[in-house]
């Protein structure tokens, strides 16, 4: 699975981060990507606001249990990680995590596939959401998982990178070079 | 993976419900995923940010007070993507779970101490963080003029209050004692005003 795009959208819906890794890529203006950052926010607003009947009824009286299950992501391996002696910012190699853990969206948007790739979208519990579009078209659960991991990874980062640098200022577009640097690492090892 | 209760044990997802695996979880990530470096470094350098700004205020300590507030406020505003990017939790649906992570887990990440929670209010919407050991206070006497005005340590309620805003917990966080004052312990009330659910983002259940 190779990784075209990364976007990193705020909790207000502006984008403020965007890579292309494949140089073949259409080429989109900076303005369309704006308009196709908007656009998700609102489109996963709307998702969740959509519910089968069949959920709206039984989801009240799910277990917790079998709700956390559905919901947990399994650890994919060392998705991205080059070798055990790399610096990995304030978190210790083999890997960022090495736990399963749980999505915090469970009922937005997660993944969009076409004939041409597939997009994948990841939201932290701040609203923070990340974006990364893949050059295959996938529709399995595995691809959903793998896309899961590596984007809390991306978060991972961006904690590290992004929100430590006293010179950035939250909610405005990400210019810090460490962290583009990291970034592109992590791509390139997938 | 495997399947069936085993992988769901130790999963994060459920670690909130029994205090045990919560414990083990944050040790787990305290020990083997986070970069660590020598406390006292992070001793000194908060002293020296303090006694600086007790020399820039004129030894106004309300405006110390504050000033390390506004400067935990920014903190915690950052601070909790790092928190949870390490550690992934789920939306705690209580006060009370709320309290639990922050003492087992935050607390035990960064400061490596795990405060207690105690002093409930009825209706379970106050409660107090004592802290046995304070990792901030440590070589530090306060001067006579500063004993009765300044709480050395409010960075934390800053970082608190910010940190938990960004989960759209509207919190009022505050000293009530501090061992430095010559109480017995120090303890932090937090006060949990509002729940923003306006803010909780689209998808969340």
């Amino acid at each position: 699975m190779a990784i075209q795009t990364v976007l990193i959208i705020n909790k207000s819906g502006g984008l403020v981060y965007q890579r292309d890794f494949l140089a073949s890529s259409t080429k989109l203006s900076s303005n369309d990507y704006l308009i196709l950052a908007g656009t998700l926010q609102g489109v996963t607003a709307i998702a969740s606001q959509v519910t089968p009947k069949a959920l709206q009824i039984s989801g009240s009286n799910l277990s917790k249990a079998a709700n956390e299950t559905e919901y947990s992501i399994p650890y994919a391996g060392p998705l991205g990680v080059k070798d055990q002696k790399e610096d990995m910012g304030s978190f210790l190699p083999p890997d960022y995590f090495t736990d399963s853990f749980a999505s915090w969206s469970k009922s937005g948007l997660k993944h969009v596939t076409t004939d041409q790739f597939s997009l994948f979208l990841y939201q932290s519990m701040t609203g923070m959401k990340f974006v990364a579009i893949s050059t295959q078209s996938s529709t399995s659960n595995m691809a959903v998982s793998f896309a899961e991991n590596f984007l809390r990874k991306a978060y991972c980062l961006y904690a590290d990178f992004v929100m430590k640098n006293p010179f950035y200022e939250p909610e405005m577009p990400i210019r810090c070079e460490l962290f583009d640097k990291k970034l592109t690492e992590f791509v390139q090892h997938l | 993976m495997s399947s069936g209760s085993g992988n769901v044990q130790n999963g994060p997802a459920v670690s909130t419900s029994s205090k045990k695996s919560l414990r083990v979880f944050s040790d787990d990530i305290w020990k083997n995923k986070t970069a660590k470096i020598n406390a006292e470094l992070f001793t000194l350098t908060y002293g020296s940010i303090v006694s600086q700004l007790c020399t820039d205020f004129q030894r106004d300590f309300n405006k110390v007070n504050d000033q390390l507030f506004a400067m935990g406020y920014n903190i915690g505003l950052r601070l909790i993507e790092d928190f949870l990017a390490r550690t992934a939790l789920p939306r705690c649906d209580t006060l009370v779970k709320t309290s639990e992570v922050i003492s087992k887990c935050a607390f035990k990440i960064f400061l490596n101490m795990t405060p207690q929670v105690s002093n409930w209010s009825n209706n379970k919407d106050v409660f107090s963080l004592i802290l046995d050991e304070n990792p901030l206070s440590d070589f530090v006497e306060l001067p006579m003029d500063a004993s009765k005005e300044l709480w050395y340590s409010n960075i934390l309620c800053g970082v608190l209050k910010g940190a938990m805003e960004m989960v759209q917990l509207d919190c009022d966080v505050w000293f009530v004692s501090d061992v430095l004052r010559g109480d017995q312990h120090s303890e932090i009330r937090v006060k949990l005003n509002r729940i923003l659910k306006d803010e909780i983002p689209a998808g969340e259940d």
